[in-house]
């Protein structure tokens, strides 16, 4: 058997992995990141939407490498076919070629001094009097252990590893979003634009989206919640309007439940996806494990150079994750709520309502007025306001 | 629970939501262990339908 030491163990190579490994290897540590997969970044699953902020996050620029588009705003789409238009600072942003970015920023944390294992599996902890004291991995079918102050749980939705660690990870059906999505060919949609489209007929307990790549490219996909059919047959459905080509499909499930209880334990952290670190009204996970897996290789960094990475200084972690995310995450989640009550007809009033509006800067009166004519979504406004 | 490994896309949704730990997934497939306890949690958050109950 063979056995390593480091100071950390990262599982998991994707977004959360690279990003916190790069910055506790920026910071000094002597890091191995392990993933189980042979190639990193594949399957995806993914549709590649961000925000401006991840590069400032990840202090990197976009490159031609590993972003196919510029996006400057978005059309979303109530079940009556209404089309609410939304374009402003916020709403600006990419779509990335996932897999060439994932990559890129394994590259760059190697660079960094990573070391790097794939086709590598974490199957246990080794654990001491109740501390994480490393990982046990299988690699070609050879048991790998690995020794290290400090583990990183990167390791996706799955999230089987803090489950060892006796974290409560167990995701709630109704509450993760299962997702199909192709990306076509011979799509002529605007490249800078995304599309949203809502209701029951489409995409039940979530939404559709059009992501285009350019060049009539286009990651087209939904993500849907108890529903007796597959998204896979939805998104069928859903494609069988527009004449494409699928060259890809990819499928996952996203955790839209708001981040996990604890997402730190004796001698580890927990990032992204495994985490709960997605924004739930969206479904979009990239920025926020991003911000996450920084404040996590920074952190880890710290406590492998003071010695202590004992639960009591970990939790500063969660302390200035949540600082720096969490009301928005709060109030994400509120929206959530708030979204799975409306109906197919509120969605079609309040977009009646937005397409008589400037979206962008609707007024309180204007706002005002509606719900008066709308009673039953005063009560819904309550719990946002 | 019936696991058809042709239709799987290794994605990992099942094993999220699975409370008895009773799913590996390995690089292109998953496999299940004796805890199972058919409660169809991960059938019913499978995107393409690879899960589906078997009654016993
Ligand atoms: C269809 C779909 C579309 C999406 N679209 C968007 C979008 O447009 N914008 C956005 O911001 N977010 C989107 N998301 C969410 C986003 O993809 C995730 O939030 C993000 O990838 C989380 O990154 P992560 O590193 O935490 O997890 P992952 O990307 O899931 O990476 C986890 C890694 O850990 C590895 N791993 C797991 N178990 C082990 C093990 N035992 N040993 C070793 N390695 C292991 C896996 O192989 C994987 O590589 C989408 C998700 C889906 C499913
Ligand atoms: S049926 Fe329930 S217990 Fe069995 S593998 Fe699926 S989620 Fe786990
Ligand atoms: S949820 Fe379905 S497609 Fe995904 S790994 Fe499990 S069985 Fe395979």
């Amino acid at each position: 058997m063979k056995k390593l030491k480091y100071d950390v163990v990262v599982v998991g190579g994707r977004i959360g992995g690279s990003v916190s490994s790069l910055f506790a290897s920026k910071n000094k540590a002597n890091v191995l990141m392990i993933e189980k997969m042979q190639e990193i970044g594949t399957p995806v699953q993914c549709a590649g939407g961000v925000t401006d902020e991840v590069f400032k996050t990840l202090q990197m620029k976009p490159s031609d490498c590993h972003v196919t588009s510029r996006i400057e705003g978005a059309d979303v789409y109530v079940p009556d076919g209404r089309r609410v238009r939304v374009a402003d600072e916020k709403t600006k942003g990419y779509i990335l070629e996932r897999k060439m970015f994932d990559k890129h920023l394994a590259i760059e944390s190697a660079k960094a001094g990573t070391d790097i294992m794939v086709k590598t599996r974490f199957k246990d902890l080794i654990m001491r009097e109740g501390k994480v004291c490393g990982v046990v991995a299988e690699y070609l079918g050879e048991t790998v252990e690995v020794e290290a102050d400090l583990v990183i749980a990167a390791d996706g939705v799955e999230s089987t590893l803090a489950r060892k660690a006796g974290l409560n990870m167990v995701k709630i059906p109704e509450k993760i979003f299962s997702c199909a999505q192709y990306e076509v060919v011979g799509l002529d949609v605007p490249s800078n634009w995304l599309k949203f489209y809502f209701g029951e007929q489409v995409a039940p307990g979530g939404y559709a989206w059009i992501f285009p790549k350019g060049d009539k490219v286009a990651n087209v996909g939904l993500g849907v919640r108890g529903t007796k059919e597959t998204a896979y047959t939805h998104l069928k459905r859903f494609v069988s309007r527009v004449d494409a080509t699928p060259v890809e499909l990819n499928v996952g499930g996203i955790p839209v439940s708001g981040p996990v209880d604890k997402t730190f334990a004796d001698g580890l952290l927990v990032v992204g996806d495994a985490a709960g670190q997605v924004d739930p009204l969206t479904g979009g996970g990239i920025r926020i494990t991003a911000v996450c897996g920084r404040i996590a290789g920074e952190i880890a960094a710290e406590a492998v150079k003071t010695g202590n990475a004992s639960e009591k200084f970990l939790k500063r972690y969660e302390d200035i994750w949540k600082e720096k995310i969490g009301k928005n995450l709060v109030m994400s989640l509120k929206y959530r709520k708030v979204l799975d009550t409306l109906t197919d007809e509120d969605m079609n009033r309040l977009g009646k309502f937005a397409e008589e509006h400037d979206v962008m800067s609707i007024s309180k009166i204007s706002a005002l007025k509606f719900v008066g004519k709308n009673p039953h979504l005063l009560r819904l406004l309550k719990e946002i306001l | 629970m019936k696991y058809s490994a042709e239709r799987c896309g290794y994605c990992g949704a099942c094993v999220s939501v699975c409370q008895k730990n009773a799913i590996e997934l390995r690089e292109t497939g998953i496999s299940f262990n004796l805890k199972c306890e058919n409660c169809n949690a991960c059938a019913s958050v499978c995107p393409l339908g690879a899960l589906t109950f078997e009654n016993h």
